[in-house]
């Protein structure tokens, strides 16, 4: 696959992202299925209380949770692609 | 999918820690010798493109709702052990710049997602291949099983985790079943897209195949 073609890919995922994971989700109210088991448990989500990030839940600080949410996916493929240029580095240091 | 924090208890947690290490030390005994910076590469770009598309989750009027996993994809398109640090570094990130997934359910979430959906889904797209003489018909066949079957045993997995605990021991016979039905139904959309994925790269770039 042609890198072009990839990052026009990310691109449309990224911008039709928050249609799915913000607009949709306020509009159908929905759960996973994993919140619906953990409730008829009773079980209690600590993520708030043990929070450390500022980007929980894909939002940024001070933005529109929409443009948060866009902004937050470039972050998380920003970091993934450092640690696989931190990978290379220490694959090509080792060859 | 992604199991927070507080939904385990200590003792699942260390246990599906434990299994987490001890897998991704065979899975890097498994790949010592091809860490090259080409199948680096593919790793970063199988990993940056399933992290984009977790974000969408697909809805169903009613209340529900799930989001594609990868794994199998990811078992497929390369093998089983580069497909569990695709879907790791996928996880790790999530877990530690957002929080999704929890730090210390971090284990089991990998146990799901990087373990169970990558060995199902490749086992099935292996099994379909051999039946079918490595016809791409039944390649694309065992993708899609690869995906929905993956995706609903992990969904059990993380039933059966969250059901077991010792204060709630009757709990599995709610969790398990909600989890797998759900699964179940929105399950064959992953195996579309896992299928439409494989049959997109065999046409346009098969060097991308790897598994």
């Amino acid at each position: 696959m042609k890198i072009k073609r990839y990052w026009i890919l990310i691109g449309i995922l990224l911008i039709i992202s928050p249609i799915f994971g913000i607009i949709l989700a306020d509009m159908v109210g929905y759960h996973e299925p994993l919140d619906i088991a953990a409730e008829k448990l009773g079980l209690q989500d600590l993520t708030e209380q043990m929070n450390w990030t500022p980007f929980l839940d894909y939002t940024v600080p001070g933005i529109p949770d929409e443009i948060g949410y866009i902004i937050a996916g470039l972050i998380g493929i920003f970091v993934i692609f450092l640690i696989g240029y931190i990978l290379q580095y220490l694959a090509g240091k080792k060859k | 999918m992604h199991i927070p924090d507080g939904f385990l208890d200590p003792i699942s947690c260390a246990i599906t820690y434990l299994i987490m290490v001890v897998y991704g030390v065979y899975a890097y005994l498994k790949t010592k010798g091809q860490w090259t910076t080409e199948n680096i590469s593919q790793i970063t770009v199988l990993a940056s493109a399933i992290f984009a598309t977790q974000m969408l989750n697909w809805p169903i009027p009613g209340g529900t709702s799930l989001h594609f996993v990868g794994g199998a994809l990811a078992g497929i398109l390369m093998n089983p052990y580069f497909g569990f640090f695709i879907m790791f570094l996928v996880l790790f990130v999530q877990c530690i710049i957002f929080h999704d997934g929890g730090i210390t359910t971090l284990g089991a979430n990998v146990l799901n997602m990087a373990i169970i959906d990558v060995l199902v889904g490749y086992a099935l797209y292996k099994l379909m291949s051999k039946l079918g003489k490595e016809n791409k018909n039944y390649k694309l066949i065992g993708a899609f099983l690869g995906g929905w079957m993956g995706i609903t045993l992990a969904g059990i997995a993380a039933g059966t985790e969250i059901g077991i605990s010792p204060n709630f021991a009757y709990t599995l016979s709610v969790t398990v079943p909600v989890m797998a039905i759900w699964h179940f139904i929105l399950g064959i959309i992953e195996g579309i897209i896992t299928a439409a994925v494989l049959a997109y790269l065999l046409s346009k770039a098969p060097h991308m195949v790897k598994g």
